[in-house]
């Protein structure tokens, strides 16, 4: 039968072992793959293996599962154990749970924390040659040193614990006082085994100060006991400090600013100290004053800012001014450090205040190079090509250099300037000589005298004239150039612009700083 | 485990108090046995020849006033004919140690079912004990229970311990006495405690209000459940209809009776008084609604303005209150009632508001600020309905920076003190503390003043 079914098969070209298997067809289908799990017999027997998909979404919902502690670890076991305590004296033996892979002759753990602080203990000799005190008895004393071990030094406890039989009533600084000093004086009296930083640290561990231990404890006291105004008052008081420090610090720092926009970036500033004194600072002046606080701080800041820009300005460092913090060391030491290092201060203009006008900040040599008077430059120019030196910037100015270059251009300029005048009496004369011919051919005899007033008088009037300019002139330039040259030499091109008529300190003052 | 420093020994820790002794191991969350301390029993006769109950094991000298004693949940609280009640424990000391055995035994044997010498035993102490009980205590768990090793630790300390300080101000509020405490890092600073038996000054105004007539009701009858036969519902204020037990009126004795009215009226406390949490005012108790109660009796009426009046002594005397509790039912005349006055007030209990500031007052001025921020408050009597929230603002108000901890789990709030017991007793660190045997034999009585500071 299977044969001719085979053969019916082939016949019709039908597939080998399709689905549509007759029910005579054993089940090859069952027999070749398994069931998938969450799909029922009947669904599967009609889609056959061909929905995959389908399957895997329907799978059988099940419990939660079990979490596994542990993982593959096999259980802990855990028994009963009796241990003893090493702290102990005794021979007690408590019971507790412990995992039986623990050691059994293991210490027990908490052993460990068993600390006991060093105690001092001292002998009668030592007590009767270094600890005697008349208030203290060596049997209050040892009594003490009994009562601080057993409570291991929490002074507030052995204070209330504190009862001496017929002793005085000691207060808490008495017993801590007493005995730090007994310590202290063990320590440094007892041959000392380390090292002597060791020995003053054990020392300085032992420091009581009982008198400023009281003072505190005083000064605790007297705030408990403030009332609740006196607090109010004072939290104003600190809110009103806090607004006037703020306030202040706005101020400099917009003042800051604005001298930033005004001089430059790199002017030093050195006057403008950031105050970051804390509130305690000003309070430590006392809590009463409000303004005053304020006041006193920026009376601080600006003797700070003087004697800083005094340090700062030495024109011969090329850095810029350092802070004022840095402390530069004292004149004395700096005159052989100077020598040693070529270094050349300058005097500072000893000016009353420390504004910011007279603050001269670093520059570089070669920007304050003297330069002839825009006036008579080409003449300096043209004398100086005369003499057959060029005068281009120097190539290294150095001190002595640029001090060279100055007195040159300030001879040359005294030389053009000595010509111009040679050359005006020349022309002076010449006109003269002129007039006094003219006049001898017009008048020959009689306004010999009259001419001589008049020619006086309009010399007079000329004065202020163009005519009699080089005259006035004259004299006055003479004069200031002596004074001048024997002030200093540092402006030489004052000299020139000085032989105007009007030579005063007022005009003086803007040129200057223009110069700076 | 060694993380939380915990190394549990299955110790014992048993806690004492006025109302109930507390029983349980170190390292649980609470006690899993409370007792009445309280106990019922029968006078013994005055003829010596009777048999004592086996449990006694006094000195011949010192015999124990009872022949029967009953203990436990069913014991003074059941009636029995002729039961007289007493309490071991008076103002937070142990007076009377004939039944403590008896006490501790019931707790460890008959509800613990734990035999006692196999575990060391921690026992808490107040403050103001003597250094005799402490002994007498020792003597006790170590003759006569057997305990491997010993050891009697503060209360004070142990409400600051399970409160998680080493450092507090701890106000514990019990039933009889209420205490301030300083400790310092787990000590006890004995010069700064202040206590006084203000809870029985809260009970005893309670009774009073009860008790005595008002203009708009009869005085309250405080018959207990024990002695009422039937009783029938009745409307507000009205009579109550109930009938007696006839049978036991004459068996009843004094102490019992009064024991079980003194139960009544620390119920209606519990139950119905409070405390103004912002202080006193008037308005606000006008405002507060009336709260109803139903005494034994059947009797049921709404309480407003006294249930307040009653928290209030907590934080305030009013001297004409006192005198009316100490002296109602006396009459006296102007001047006398004057003088009285001026005596009862010097002897009048400290309010809580006192307690603390006397305990500050005497400790370091250092230490004002750090206890002032650490104020532990416990105890069973600080669960009077506003208590908590009263005291912080008193607190505040007195000390701008101190900061109360209230648990707010009543167990913690009540067994404050057996629960710092169990941390103690389960920490690996304690274990040398331990008096054992051995060392007791060695040492005697002296060495639980010295271990135990």
């Amino acid at each position: 039968m299977a044969a001719s079914a085979a053969d019916i098969r082939s016949a019709l070209s039908l597939p080998e072992g399709s689905a549509s298997a007759g029910p005579s067809q054993p089940k090859k289908a069952h027999t070749n793959t398994r069931k998938p799990d969450g799909i029922s017999r009947e669904l599967y027997s009609l889609i056959g293996p061909s929905a995959p998909s389908l399957a895997a979404q329907l799978a059988k919902p099940r419990l939660k599962q079990k979490p596994n502690f542990g993982g593959t670890v096999p259980r802990t076991k855990w028994e009963i154990r009796t241990f003893k305590n090493p702290a102990r004296q005794d021979g007690l033996e408590l019971k507790h749970w412990e995992r039986s892979s623990d050691d059994p002759a293991a210490e027990y753990r908490f052993a460990k924390y068993n600390i006991q602080p060093t105690n001092y203990t001292y002998s009668q000799d030592e007590y009767t040659r270094f600890l005697d005190d008349n208030e203290w008895t060596k049997e209050e004393t040892d009594y003490l040193f009994s009562v601080v071990q057993d409570f291991d030094s929490r002074w507030y406890i052995i204070y209330d614990r504190y009862a001496y039989p017929n002793g005085l009533t000691r207060s808490l600084e008495d017993l801590k006082d007493r005995y730090y000093s007994v310590c202290r004086k063990l320590v440094r009296n007892r041959p000392w085994a380390g090292d002597e930083a060791g020995r003053a640290q054990l020392l300085s561990s032992f420091q009581f100060d009982k008198d400023r231990e009281i003072t505190r404890k005083k000064y605790i006291l007297s705030l408990e006991n403030r009332t609740p105004d006196q607090i109010a008052e004072e939290e104003a008081l600190y809110v009103e400090v806090k607004r006037l420090e703020h306030n202040e610090r706005k101020f400099k720092k917009d003042r800051e600013n604005l001298l930033r926009i005004l001089a430059g970036i790199d002017s030093g500033l050195p006057d403008v100290v950031e105050d970051d004194g804390g509130p305690l600072g000003v309070l430590a002046d006392g809590v009463g004053m409000s303004a005053g606080g304020a006041g006193s701080s920026r009376k601080k800041t600006t003797k700070k800012g003087t004697q800083a820009a005094a340090d700062v300005e030495t024109p011969s460092t090329p850095s810029v001014a350092g802070t004022p913090a840095i402390k530069r060391p004292n004149p004395v030491k700096n005159a052989a450090y100077d020598a040693q290092h070529c270094i050349v201060r300058v005097e500072t203009p000893a000016t009353g205040a420390a504004t910011k006008a007279a603050h001269q900040p670093a520059y570089l040599r070669s920007y304050k190079l003297p330069t002839p008077k825009a006036a008579i430059a080409p003449k300096i120019t043209q004398a100086l090509a005369e003499l057959g030196i060029s005068l281009t910037r120097l190539v290294m100015p150095t001190r002595e250099t640029t001090a060279l270059l100055e007195t040159l251009l300030e001879n040359t300029t005294i030389l053009i300037e000595t010509k111009r005048q040679v050359d005006k009496v020349d022309y002076d004369i010449q006109v003269l000589k002129n007039r006094l011919a003219s006049r001898d051919q017009s008048q020959p005899a009689d306004g010999g005298e009259a001419t001589k007033t008049e020619g006086r008088n309009g010399m007079e009037i000329n004065g202020a004239s163009t005519a009699a300019e080089a005259e006035g002139e004259d004299g006055r330039a003479q004069s200031v150039m002596s004074a001048r040259s024997a002030r200093s030499r540092k402006h030489p091109r004052r000299s020139v612009s000085v032989s105007s008529v009007d030579t005063t300190s007022t005009r003086a003052g803007p040129k200057r700083q223009k110069r700076g | 485990m060694v993380n939380y420093g915990g190394d549990e020994v299955s110790a014992l820790v048993i806690d004492i108090g006025t109302s109930s002794l507390r029983a349980g191991y170190a390292g649980d969350d609470a006690p899993k046995a409370i007792i009445p301390t309280a106990y019922g029993y029968h006078p013994a006769l005055p003829d010596n020849d009777v048999t004592m109950s086996d449990h006694v094991e006094g000195s011949p000298s010192d015999k124990p006033k009872y022949r029967n004693i009953y203990i436990g949940q069913s014991g003074p609280s059941v009636w029995r004919e002729g039961m007289e009640i007493a309490n071991p424990v008076v103002e937070g000391l142990i007076q009377d140690f004939h039944p403590i055995k008896p006490l501790i035994d019931h707790a460890l044997t008959k509800v613990m079912r734990v035999n006692s010498s196999e575990h060391p035993v921690l026992v808490t102490e107040p403050t103001w004990n003597t250094t005799a009980n402490r002994e007498r205590m020792a003597e006790i768990m170590f003759e006569e229970f057997n305990v491997p090793a010993f050891y009697i630790a503060n209360t004070g300390v142990l409400n600051a311990f399970a409160a998680g300080k080493g450092t507090a101000l701890v106000v514990d509020i019990g039933q009889s006495m209420a205490s301030v405490t300083p400790v310092v890092d787990g000590f006890v600073l004995r010069k700064g405690l202040s206590y006084s038996p203000l809870p029985k000054l809260i009970h005893a105004h309670a009774r009073h209000l009860l008790v005595s007539p008002t203009s708009h009701r009869r005085g309250i009858e405080l018959f207990p459940h024990q002695l009422i036969a039937s009783k029938s519902p009745v409307d507000v204020n009205a009579l109550p209809n109930y009938q007696l037990r006839q049978n036991r009126i004459a068996g009843t004795t004094n102490s019992w009776r009064n024991w079980a009215e003194n139960r009544e009226v620390d119920e209606w406390l519990q139950t119905v008084a409070g405390v103004l949490e912002p202080g006193w005012n008037d308005q606000l108790v006008a405002q507060r609604p009336p709260r109803q109660y139903e005494f034994p009796t059947g009797y049921n009426t709404y309480f407003g303005r006294e249930r307040y009046e009653v928290g209030e002594q907590y934080f305030y005397h009013s001297p004409q209150l006192i005198v009316r509790i100490y002296f109602s039912g006396i009459l006296l005349i102007c001047l006398i009632k004057h003088i009285c006055m001026e005596a009862s007030n010097a002897n009048l209990p400290k309010n809580i508001m006192a307690l603390i500031g006397d305990a500050l007052r005497t400790c370091d001025i250092e230490l004002r600020q750090v206890l002032a921020g650490n104020i532990v408050l416990t105890g069973g009597g600080s669960q009077f309905t506003g208590v908590a929230d009263r005291l912080a603002s008193e607190i505040t108000r007195t000390f701008p920076h101190g900061k109360i901890h209230a648990p707010g789990n009543p167990i913690e709030r009540r067994y404050g003190g057996w629960l710092g017991g169990s941390i103690l007793a389960s920490l690996g660190t304690f274990h040398q503390l331990w008096i054992s045997r051995e060392e007791w034999q060695e040492h005697g009585k002296a060495i639980v003043a010295q271990r135990c500071k």
